[in-house]
């Protein structure tokens, strides 16, 4: 049974104080944008944003046997990784398709975070239910559980004030239990922003007061709400897939270029087969960026061309700040139009114009 | 906030100022709110011949594409080309430097479908 209840996180008044446009996203009303998308962006890029992501699922597990397990249901190595790790995942169905994409948190050697998008966590709770093992105790966190993300270039200097450790020693994709302000959080070195930063994940009844603290303590020196308008921006010129967009049930992470995180070496597990099978065919229709000329923003689903012949479909786009507010998209092709430089085509409102197929990501922070 | 006086008004949030026979057509205010960054406006070419409330072209925000319909008919006479190089003019100055376009109307009375300032704001406030 799925709930259809629009549900609200722990930060839903803060965000209306805070003059959030609200829409509902993944069961949750979520912002989409406090002041303007643009203006949330820049913040990100060069100072830094404070999101609110209490909408992802947070999943519990716990056991001798996690890594093991999950080794099984996913395509990356999860077993190998030591506590104070995190790992971007993908779970994938029989056929090689994405389930969903989901990041394991390794809290010591027993207990674990798995944290799945929103908009799959009935599907996935569901999934890891029945693939249930006497070894891994599960429990559902999401609604219980708040996430908030400081994500910028000034997130180490911000959130410093506010925790006992070193963040600049912290390595990227590292998490650590720690306290802040007398509450219990775990800290992690992830995002979804192509930026530096950090994930919160903390108690419910707990997130007002710090996400309130942040923003007041932080605000001079340039920290800004920043909603999913802004996120889904970023996160397309940092090359990352957004899932139902570049990952679906029916396109693999092989397809959406995620091989880095399939690990063929892996002894059986579920959809391996399949991907497998892709990998040495190599004839797999496969998400490539695209450059527009000319103003004119793809949007998903807009139908892309090679020469004459249809080659495929755009599964996001939009105008890239960060890229000289030219027009960027990603696209689902076939392999003959998958190649780096080719001159494509996107149709907008019956008229082609001209793309041209580039590496991913299109945005790299300096380093 | 009150609407501009002197102009008339669409249900699609669109502003009409008449002088003589020539309409200047834009968005208001609370249409560029709720459109949030516009990052491309498409206009009709001129010359084109316009039926009253006809989908006549899109603005592009960063999330979203929205269809714009003229509030009332006829040839198009000018259209704004600032907008192409700056379509953030338009949440900036709706109701000046981001108008849209210009028409000779065509039936005097399609002014009748209109909504004055007062009826406007009460859809605005909505």
């Amino acid at each position: 049974m799925i709930d259809e209840t629009v549900r609200r996180t722990a930060l839903f008044d803060a965000h209306l104080a805070l003059g959030g446009r609200m829409v509902p996203f993944g069961g949750f009303e979520m912002p989409v944008q406090y002041s303007s998308i643009l203006k949330e962006h820049d913040a990100v890029r060069r100072r830094a944003g404070l999101f609110d992501l209490s909408h992802m699922a947070q999943y519990g597990l716990r056991g001798a046997r996690v890594g093991e397990w999950a080794d099984a249901l996913t395509v990356n190595n999860v077993a190998t990784m030591k506590p104070g790790q995190a790992r971007y995942n993908i779970f994938c169905n029989e056929a090689g398709g994405a389930h969903d994409d989901v990041i394991f948190y390794r809290l010591d050697d027993e207990r674990w975070l798995l944290v799945v998008n929103a908009g799959n966590a009935p599907k996935m709770w569901a999934h890891i239910n029945a693939h249930a093992d006497p070894g891994v105790e599960l429990t559902n966190h999401h609604g219980e559980r708040a996430l908030i993300a400081i994500q910028g270039p000034k997130s180490v200097a911000m959130l410093s004030a506010f925790v006992d450790i070193d963040l600049a020693a912290m390595k990227y994709y590292s998490c650590v239990e720690t306290t802040i302000r007398g509450v219990d959080v775990l800290l992690a070195r992830t995002g979804y922003t192509g930026e530096d930063g950090f994930e919160i994940f903390l108690d419910s009844p707990f997130a007002t007061n710090l996400w309130d603290a942040l923003l007041a303590e932080c605000r001079e020196a340039g920290l800004e709400p920043a909603g999913l308008g802004a996120r889904d921006v970023l996160r397309l010129e940092a090359g990352m897939p957004l899932y139902g967009h570049e990952l679906t049930e029916e396109i693999s992470p092989i397809q959406a270029g995620l091989k880095w995180a399939v690990k063929l070496s892996k002894p059986a597990f579920r959809g391996k087969g399949a991907l497998e099978h892709q990998v040495a065919a190599d004839t797999y229709d496969r998400i490539v960026g695209l450059m527009l000329e000319g103003k004119v923003p793809a949007r998903a689903g807009y139908r892309v061309f090679a020469g004459d012949s249809l080659a495929g479909d755009v599964r996001s786009g939009s105008m890239a700040p960060s890229l000289e507010n030219r027009n960027i998209a990603t696209a689902l092709v076939a392999p003959s139009a998958a190649v780096e430089g080719a001159q494509l085509a996107v149709e907008i409102r019956g008229t082609r114009h001209l793309a041209r197929v580039v590496p991913l990501p299109f945005y790299k922070r300096p380093t | 906030m009150p609407q501009p006086a002197g102009l008339l008004y669409s249900k699609e949030h669109e502003w009409v100022k008449m002088d003589g026979q020539t309409a200047t057509i834009g968005i208001t205010e609370y249409a560029q709110a709720s459109l949030g960054d516009i990052v491309y406006v498409e206009l009709p070419r001129v010359g084109a011949t316009l039926g009253q409330f006809d989908s006549i072209g899109v603005i592009e925000s960063v999330k979203a594409v929205s269809d714009i319909y003229t509030p009332i008919g006829g040839e198009v006479l000018e259209v704004n080309g600032d907008l192409e190089n700056d379509p953030s003019l338009l949440n900036r100055e709706p109701f000046g430097g981001g108008w849209l376009f210009k028409l000779k109307v065509t039936d005097d009375n399609e002014r009748n479908n209109l909504l004055s300032p007062e009826k406007y704001d009460e859809i605005a406030r909505d």
